[in-house]
């Protein structure tokens, strides 16, 4: 556990989710070293907060989905330690916030006083799982498409791939799963990890956690059917990864297959993802250029 | 070309149920998902009540749901992934037994 930390609240201020973002920066922030980020001033005044963020984890309160703390982050480059969002965990907890006041109840206090306990909670400890039992060897060859200054890299053997822009690496009954070059590439700097949880059993496309970027939120959808055995916890410090290294470095999560060889049927080799991937970079492209 | 674009995993992209479906009672026409999805799912009606439909259902990614994650007030939903995966492996089994 770090002793200090930077706060950064979306303080949203016509909306309820967004007060309480203010309420939790400050729970975190009293009696302590941490330091508050306004983002308001962080958006005309770089230099005020650049050193407390860059040098300190950052933990980002947002109040809803639009992510408006998030976004700032990753305008300001800056990684993102752990975050929250009130409408999520109001929703885990059952809780209805309010739509006809802005003013915080009891209610809404406790749920922040709850969201707050759990930023500053220990890190919870690494898997035992994380000892490899696999070697994955990186991938020797790769097919590469090129588009303007874009350059897109997808590995030739070993490898199967769906179109929602995953890849799956399969070793005896093992596999690895990440995100293709394409798709780290359209997210771009990618600032925070969120696994899916070690020991959990996951069906063919349910979401395997996401990834997130000042664009985007990307949820994962597992290429196959598989008990989760371990998870790249280095992401958690370092999600840039993904974007350095897709295919080694960057993957997200070691799966234990269950029931590859049916599900194999349903995903793509190399040479019929390359042409998916043509495709969704003309897309793109056209659409970039009309927008 | 046109023959790709029209299937998912093998199958009839119209014999699979995958949009988002917006909640009008939500929505606040911030607009955030039209912006954010780059395939044309979403249009704008400028000068109707109901500002902005889901034009293009079959242009709308099977599993992806990243629009939602973009919309403030949480007014989008999307089918059951279980079923409609559940949906396309049997279609699947019933084209290649036709086979
Ligand atoms: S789910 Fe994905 S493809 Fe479908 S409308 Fe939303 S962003 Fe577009
Ligand atoms: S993001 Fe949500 S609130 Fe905004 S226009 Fe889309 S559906 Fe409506």
């Amino acid at each position: 556990m770090s002793d200090k930390y930077a706060v950064l609240p979306c303080n949203g201020l016509d909306k309820c989710a967004g007060q309480m973002t203010k309420e939790i920066a400050m729970l975190l922030c009293e009696g302590t070293q941490n330091e508050m980020i306004c983002p308001v001033f962080y958006r005309v005044a770089d230099a005020r907060y650049d050193k407390i963020a860059k040098e300190n984890p950052l933990l980002v309160v947002d109040g809803c989905g639009t992510r408006c703390a998030s976004k700032l982050a990753g305008e300001k480059g800056l990684k993102i330690f752990r975050k929250m969002t009130v409408t999520e965990e109001a929703q885990k907890r059952g809780v209805t916030l309010p739509t006809d006041t802005l003013r915080l109840s009891e209610k809404e206090i406790a749920l922040c006083t709850a969201m707050a306990d759990e930023f500053i909670k220990e890190e919870t400890a690494v898997p035992e799982q994380m000892v490899q039992a696999v070697e994955f060897p990186a991938p020797a060859e790769y097919l590469i498409h090129k588009k303007d200054k874009f350059i897109f890299r997808v590995p030739t053997e070993g490898f199967y791939f769906s179109e929602n822009d995953c890849w799956l690496q399969v070793v005896g009954n093992r596999a690895r799963i990440g995100i293709t070059d394409f798709m780290q590439q359209s997210l771009s700097d990618i600032m925070f990890f969120t696994p899916p949880p070690v020991g959990v059993e996951l069906e063919q496309f349910d979401e395997a956690g996401n990834v997130e970027s000042g664009k985007a939120v990307f949820e994962l959808i597992c290429p196959v059917s598989g008990k989760v055995v371990a998870v790249n916890t280095e992401l958690l410090t370092a999600p840039e990864r993904i974007n350095e290294n897709p295919y080694e470095q960057g993957w997200v999560a070691e799966l234990e297959l269950t029931n590859f060889d049916e599900e194999k049927d349903f995903l793509l080799n190399t040479a019929d993802y390359m042409k998916i991937l043509k495709k969704k970079v003309d897309e793109f492209h056209v659409n970039k250029q009309k927008g | 070309m046109s023959e790709d674009k029209d299937t998912f995993m093998g199958v009839p992209r119209d014999t699979i149920d995958w949009k988002p479906t917006i909640d009008y009672e939500k929505c606040d026409y911030c607009m955030e998902c039209f912006d954010f999805c780059p395939h044309h799912v979403f249009e704008k009606r400028e000068n109707e009540p109901i500002k902005l439909v889901v034009a293009n259902p079959l242009n709308c990614v099977v599993f992806c749901r990243a629009c939602s994650k973009t919309c403030g007030p949480d007014a989008l939903t999307f089918p059951s992934k279980a079923e409609v995966s559940k949906k396309i492996k049997e279609t699947r089994e019933a084209m290649s037994s036709h086979e």
